[in-house]
């Protein structure tokens, strides 16, 4: 079951030029007038987590967002001696606890057409809280699935 | 109404959220059910003297008759007729097993809460029902034709009660822990959809408990004595044998009323005394708790203490019962259980977004216990989390909210199944709409 609620074109722009072109570090979505899922803010590719969950936050404690973000981190494997350099793209459903309930109705039932736009992604993270945001607790999901 | 109107934001919906325990009706938009009704309905047989429906064709339901006499049957709807006693009237319920059973009954709900509870009529209102993520087919086609034939609504749409309390606590994905009045079910979500091979319920609900407390009432020798019968009572010491009058002239009610109007008193006892333990049900450990007091409507007072532990405890942990206690799962093995059956890959979504809901869960300690219950079996690698909100409006209604901000949502409304829609395709149109 969806909302209705459909994805800009420039939604998907931004997505490539992030994939693609490496352009950007992130981006934020945010739904416009219940009706379309929009950018709200790019982040400039140096930009570290912490400024991706600021903006991710900036609507304040009653909104809900969606970010998604191009995480990069080392990864040894066994056995080997180097550590290599990976690059995940993750998306971010962010409803915080204290957000109304009609924002979080909103925000979880459309989040299936923005995955559904967006291809590629490697991993989905839904967070209510700031613990689950934290870069650790992502970390450790895009982790889980990098063989040993 | 035209086509043209559903681009439009404000459409009116209603919400029907149907539950063993009660019928929750009410407008899109709001964040509260405008009604809330027993589902629970009387029958009596009518005066022999009542006109019989003789259009025998009509008994599949789709006459336009609101007569509450037909078949010589009449029906007490809404909590204020129903806790009158009236000789010869039985309770039944219209649901089984979440699905609608009576639709007899059913119908005679729907024209009540249509014309008294909410006064709207109901073809100029798109209508948005819950159904339980178990119902069958032919039971969804058949409310789809009612609604569209009977009531001639505009628009209809069934959404899964667990898929709506997923979204309303900010989860696409998510296992959905649902204990109501007959039920305790674990189901899982993905993205909006139902995964209908891991659902897993229990028949340990809320009316199970209140079973549990009526029993244990009975072997202490506690009289439970409904409101009905007394006319007037005095104030007693504790633990003293109450004193109060009968009324006179009591009419000569059913079995299955007196059961009725006693389990309402159980269960106002149930939500004022019970508590889940913190971990498994430990006797001296519970000694230590402090005890309640209870004053029954005959004026018998007394504290309780382990069994207010004892009476919740086969919700966690059913070994303890007599005869079925092998059978049956606990809360926080539905959820393991519900979760195993589903991908591997999804396990740790899962485990993920464990959401609350349902009326039986506001039960003092439930969410505390099932945390515990599952961090415990939770595998290492992955991190459990439970949603559950605190206020009780929302915990209750849960599915209703859910449906009530879908409805509302601008977008929405080209999802609707129109009355254009089902007169070119029929009621199959449900499964392709709504899946």
């Amino acid at each position: 079951m969806a909302s209705g609620v459909t994805v800009s074109d420039i939604c998907k722009t931004t997505y490539e030029e992030i994939k693609k072109d490496k352009k950007y570090r992130y981006v934020v979505f945010f739904i416009k007038d219940e009706k379309q899922i929009d950018v709200e803010v790019v982040g400039p590719r140096d930009a570290a987590y912490d400024a991706f969950l600021e903006d991710l936050q900036k609507g304040g404690s009653g909104e809900c967002r969606y970010g998604l973000f191009d995480f990069e981190y080392t990864h040894q494997c066994q056995g080997t001696s180097e550590a290599s350099k990976k690059q995940k793209l993750f998306l971010m459903l962010w409803c915080p606890d204290t957000a109304k309930v009609k924002k979080k109705m909103l925000y979880s039932s459309s989040f299936d057409a923005l995955k559904k736009s967006l291809v590629g992604v490697q991993k989905y993270i839904q967070a209510t809280d700031a613990s689950e945001a934290a870069m650790d607790a992502v970390e450790e999901k895009l982790r889980a699935t990098d063989r040993n | 109404m035209s086509g043209g109107v559903y681009g439009g934001d404000e459409v009116g919906a209603l919400v029907f959220d149907v539950g063993h325990h009660s019928f929750r009706a009410g407008y899109a938009g709001e964040d509260t059910p405008k009604t809330e009704i027993p589902s629970y309905v009387g029958v009596s047989e009518g005066d022999t003297a009542a006109p019989m429906d003789i259009d025998g064709a009509n008994g599949n339901g789709l006459g336009l008759s609101s007569d509450v006499k037909q078949f010589g049957k009449k029906y007490t709807i809404d909590t204020v007729n129903l806790t009158v006693p009236k000789v010869g009237m039985e309770v039944a319920n219209f649901l089984k097993d979440g699905q609608v059973e009576d639709w007899d009954m059913f119908e005679k709900v729907l024209d009540y809460v249509y014309s008294h509870s909410l006064n709207a009529e109901a073809e100029y209102h798109p209508l948005l029902m819950s159904e339980p993520p178990w119902n069958a087919r032919q039971k969804r086609e058949k409310l789809t034709e009612l609604f569209f034939e009977k009531y001639q609504v505009p628009a209809f749409f069934l959404a899964k009660t667990a898929v709506l309390a997923a979204f309303a606590n900010g989860r696409s994905t998510g296992v959905v822990v649902d204990s109501g009045a007959t039920h305790t079910s674990a189901i899982p979500v993905h993205d909006g959809y139902v995964l209908s091979q891991g659902i897993v319920k229990s028949p340990l609900g809320g009316d199970f408990i209140s079973m549990q407390c009526k029993q244990y009432l009975e072997e202490k020798g506690i009289e439970v004595i409904p409101p009905y019968m007394i006319a007037s009572k005095e104030t007693v010491w504790e633990n003293e044998k109450a004193k109060y009058t009968k009324k006179p002239n009591l009419p000569e009610v059913t079995k299955s009323w007196h059961n009725y109007a006693v389990k309402c008193v159980v269960q106002d006892y149930q939500q004022s005394i019970l508590q889940v333990s913190d971990g498994p049900f430990d006797e001296e450990q519970a000694q230590t708790m402090p005890q309640l007091p209870y004053e029954f409507p005959n004026g018998y007072h007394q504290e309780f203490g382990t069994e207010r532990f004892r009476l919740a405890e086969p919700l966690f942990d059913p070994s303890g019962l007599r005869g079925v206690g092998t059978t049956m799962l606990g809360a926080g093995h539905l959820v393991t259980t519900s979760v195993g059956m589903c991908d591997v890959d999804l396990r740790p979504a899962l485990y993920g977004s464990v959401i609350v809901t349902g009326g039986n869960s506001l039960l003092q300690g439930f969410t505390e216990r099932l945390n515990r219950d599952l961090s415990a079996k939770t595998p290492p690698s992955m991190r459990l989390k439970i949603v559950a909100v605190t206020s009780t409006g929302e915990r209750r209604f849960g599915a209703w909210i859910g449906g009530s901000i879908l409805a509302s949502l601008g977008s929405f409304q080209q999802l609707w199944i129109s009355k254009q829609e089902y007169e070119e395709s029929g009621k199959s149109q449900i499964e392709r709409k709504c899946p």
